[in-house]
């Protein structure tokens, strides 16, 4: 049980990131990002490439993972995001699903359709296992969780401490108001979009030792993540972070309960509920839900 | 008809001579004739999905999820159950095909409701999570045969004819003529022109008296019976039905063709349904490719062609409209009366506000304001900006409800009712900021606008029954009247966003009248307009009022107000400071005060 719940957070601290993600692209373009799942699996496999091909260090692959992502966001809101979103919001919907079949089959062609496994961030081949509370913990699982809260703080660092953190809030909480008083708004909204996507390729490449990366999850990894968004509230940055662990562990209480079959149509179903019954999320606003 | 169906109207007989040509010559090419009957069935699924998000401007991605309802029905009906031996094959097989689209609409309605919750992103994601679950049942119900999913359907028999192959292709291209043909139908009925009034905006489409929700929910149902029509012959075509078949990349695929083709036209949905079938055939060593290349010409086609590959076809310059002025004093002479007049409303007056309030948190937008208007006569509601007045407006139409007191119209209790039913009432209404349809001509925007008049149901559209044509004649009748009393002939055909602001204005009157109402409540019509537009106005607004209307006028130009009012109230912090007389109105100390900020 208490394993399963461990399992739980480490997967969800993948879905996590996504929510995050997507809720820093909904924040500063107010359009949610459906290929962000495939970012992930991106994010993993171009870790694996470093691994692979440049014979780097995990650390160094992450590294560049992370970077690569910051990159690939910027092209992303230049010539996908920022001009559909000028055609309208449902082409905004239109052009990311759209990324998901270019992400999807384009990471086939070059690492086939297979997913490949990362090595782990201790440096050894099996990874080590240690017992507290009766329950074996793998250190990839305490390195996961760790990184995640690294990621939290440095995110929080950014968007509340520094001067141009603050001011790419701004732009996204009011472009004109921030327009006014000088700020870039199109550049914040690139700086966000690559925020998020380079958050996604890190999360891909922590979770990537356990998952393995690659194949056709991307699309599952988006939704779950939305879940998490909407379980905790889009808008708010603790919630999307909780919904996402939350998501993962009722994934493999759900599996490990109720067999592999079950989890996702109820988890899907969740996001119906949550739909329905409290769109606002657990910790978000209704103002969320209209915009 | 608008300028797409006109279109369509040309393009489809050119469509369907070319899948007779396709068919007689590919007719000994095994290949050919199964990427031709993939995209014909691929066609029926996404013609609907093309109404939902080219017409209605919603979003799904979850298609295949009805796709697989329907032929998971069939192939249930078909191989699981036992059927009496006096049942032929093919009274199975059309016993499946109505099941499974019988199924699909069903479902179809049920994503309907939920999509009624949410906007573009939000609905986008429901959806994903329908056909998502959708496939997860198939993949773990036993009785659906689990992964594998269900075998040995056998083909449809018709007679002694098998339904395979050749047939095959013949039958699922009569599926697409039959589909194109309700959807054409249906497009060109009161229900398209409903569908176009939500795509523009659906806050003035509920003001006309479109029930937008009713009809979000027809466009979600039809989309899912044609995915379910479709996805029961495809299992009976294939002789099986399996999970991954039916999964969310055939849902994406289904998008694909649709925003390929061209979303929202019968021929886009025919033409990127065939452009996908035929590459699935001559692609297929592309591999891996070929999904790469269709994610790239999605993206590139929804920013660079939003019309689609269809929409690059040049459509046929319009015809100048020449039924469109019939002798001007005759249309005058018609008696303005409410075309479906409100139940026992003879002798209650057409409004009665009875101790309204509205509170938005602390503040008081609408204090205890309580009045009735005189039937046939012109009252002007005035007073400071942030009075309430627009508030009061949205109240009466049932845009913003009040916190408390009542709203009677024509002697009902229309407090809670949703606007298109107080619209149907027989009440019309114009914006602040002239909600006109953008996309649309002058002429489409003023038969829109006589919606609440057309009678026309939707089986009635469906099979373009003699009542949709009359109901269409109706409307366009109507719309004409009311073009040619406000001297807007000129302009019939000039698309709305095109217009000049003072036009924008003048066109949304006629909208707001064609329907005829009793009641019209008019929002700020002179605001931004020119000496010779403001002369215009009031000579229109006089007119209306000649012709019997009751007219509720939120104006601060006071020469307008003063000059066209039997009655003048004021609104000063949401509540009614002075009322009468528009003479006595001007020299009440109080307004005076209200506007000027003196004291007392």
């Amino acid at each position: 049980m208490l394993q399963l719940v461990v399992a739980g957070l480490t997967v969800g601290s993948g879905y996590a990131l996504v929510a995050l993600g997507i809720h820093i692209i909904l924040r500063a373009t107010r359009a949610i990002n459906f290929a962000q799942g495939e970012f992930v699996i991106l994010g993993g496999l171009l870790a694996y490439g470093a691994v692979t091909w440049l014979h780097a260090s995990v650390w160094l692959a992450l590294a560049l993972a992370t970077l690569l992502g910051f990159v690939l966001g910027l092209a992303y809101e230049r010539f996908v995001l920022r001009p559909a979103a000028r055609v309208g919001e449902l082409a905004v919907t239109i052009a990311s699903v759209g990324t998901i079949y270019v992400l999807l089959y384009g990471h086939a062609l070059v690492w086939g359709s297979l997913p490949q496994p990362l090595p782990y961030f201790s440096g050894v081949a099996e990874d080590v296992k240690w017992r507290v509370f009766g329950t074996e913990i793998a250190a990839q699982q305490a390195w996961v969780l760790g990184l995640l809260l690294l990621a939290l703080v440095v995110l929080y660092a950014f968007f509340e401490r520094t001067t141009y953190g603050k001011a790419v809030r701004a732009a996204s909480d009011n472009p004109l108001g921030a327009r006014l008083i000088g700020i870039d708004v199109d550049r914040a909204r690139a700086i966000s979009v690559a925020i998020a996507i380079a958050l996604a390729a890190f999360g891909g490449t922590i979770i990537g030792p356990i998952t393995l990366v690659g194949g056709a999850a991307g699309i599952g990894i988006s939704i779950k993540g939305f879940v998490g968004g909407i379980l905790g509230g889009l808008d708010s940055p603790v919630g999307c972070t909780l919904g996402g662990l939350v998501v993962g562990v009722v994934e493999k209480l759900l599996e490990g309960g109720a067999g592999y079959g079950i989890a996702d149509p109820v988890v899907y179903s969740l996001l119906l509920v949550m739909l329905i019954v409290r769109p606002q999320g657990l910790f978000g606003t209704r103002r969320a839900v209209r915009d | 008809m608008n300028r797409d169906l006109r279109s369509e109207a040309r393009i489809l007989p050119i469509v369907a001579l070319v899948v007779v040509a396709f068919g007689f010559f590919a007719r000994g090419d095994a290949n050919l004739m199964q990427a031709g009957t993939f995209a014909a069935i691929d066609a029926v699924a996404a013609i609907g999905l093309g109404v939902l998000l080219g017409n209605v401007a919603q979003i799904s991605i979850g298609q295949a999820g009805f796709f697989g309802i329907g032929g998971y029905a069939l192939a249930y009906l078909t191989t699981a159950v036992t059927w009496p031996a006096s049942v032929p094959p093919w009274a199975q097989f059309f016993a499946g095909t109505l099941a499974g689209t019988v199924l699909a609409a069903a479902f179809g309605v049920l994503l309907g409701l939920i999509a009624l919750r949410f906007k573009g992103h939000y609905l986008a994601m429901a959806t994903l999570a329908f056909g998502l679950i959708a496939t997860g049942v198939f993949r773990i119900s036993s009785a659906l045969g689990g992964a594998s999913g269900l075998q040995n359907i056998p083909y449809a028999q018709l007679g002694s004819l098998s339904i395979s192959g050749v047939a095959a292709f013949w039958y699922a291209w009569a599926m697409v003529a039959l589909v194109a043909g309700l959807t054409f139908n249906l497009l060109r009925g009161r229900t398209g022109r409903a569908f176009e009034a939500i795509r523009n905006d659906e806050l003035a489409a509920e003001a006309i008296g479109v029930p937008t929700r009713r009809f979000k929910i027809v466009a979600f149902t039809f989309a899912g019976a044609l995915a379910g029509f479709a996805g029961s012959f495809y299992s009976s075509y294939l002789g099986l039905i399996e999970p991954t078949g039916v999964s969310v990349n055939f849902s994406v695929d289904l998008l694909l063709m649709v925003v390929l083709g061209g979303a929202g036209r019968i021929s886009g949905a025919i033409l990127g349904a065939a452009i996908v079938g035929l590459t699935n055939v001559y692609g297929h060593n592309l591999e891996n490719w070929r999904p790469v290349i269709y994610g790239l010409l999605v993206i590139a086609i929804v920013i660079g062609f939003p019309r689609g590959l269809i929409g690059i076809v040049p459509r046929r310059r319009r015809a100048a409209s020449p039924a469109i002025a019939p002798a001007n004093g005759e249309v005058a002479a018609a008696p303005a009366m409410p075309l479906r007049t409100p139940v026992g409303s003879g002798d209650a007056p057409w409004l009665t506000v009875e101790h309204a309030t509205k509170r938005f948190g602390g503040l008081v937008a609408v204090d205890d304001v309580s009045f009735t208007l005189e039937s046939g006569k012109l009252t002007s509601l005035i007073g400071p900006n942030g009075a309430g007045k627009t508030t009061l407006f949205n109240a009466i139409c049932g845009i913003g409800r009040v916190t408390s007191g009542r709203v009677l119209v024509a002697g009902r209790d229309v407090t809670t009712w949703q606007p298109h039913r107080i619209a149907e009432l027989g009440v019309g209404r114009s914006f602040q900021n002239a909600r006109l349809f953008a996309d649309m001509t002058v002429l489409e925007n003023v038969v829109a606008g006589a919606f609440r008049a057309e009678t026309a149901s939707l089986v009635s559209d469906l099979l373009a029954l003699p009542a949709s044509r009359r109901s269409g004649a109706l409307a366009l009748e109507l719309a004409r009247e009311a073009l040619a009393r406000l001297e807007l002939e000129a302009l019939a055909d000039v698309r709305a966003g095109d217009l000049a602001f003072g036009d924008r204005r003048r066109v949304e009157l006629a909208r707001a009248m064609a329907a005829r109402p009793g009641l019209l409540l008019v929002d700020e019509p002179a605001a931004g307009l020119n000496a010779g537009e403001r002369r215009r106005l009031r000579e229109d607004l006089l007119r209306l009022r000649e012709g019997g209307m009751t007219l509720l006028l939120i104006e601060h130009d006071m020469r307008l107000v003063m000059d066209v009012s039997d009655r003048v109230m004021v609104l000063k912090f949401g509540k009614l400071i002075a009322d009468g007389l528009p003479a006595r109105v001007r020299d009440d100390p109080g307004v005076i005060a209200a506007y000027l900020g003196t004291a007392v």
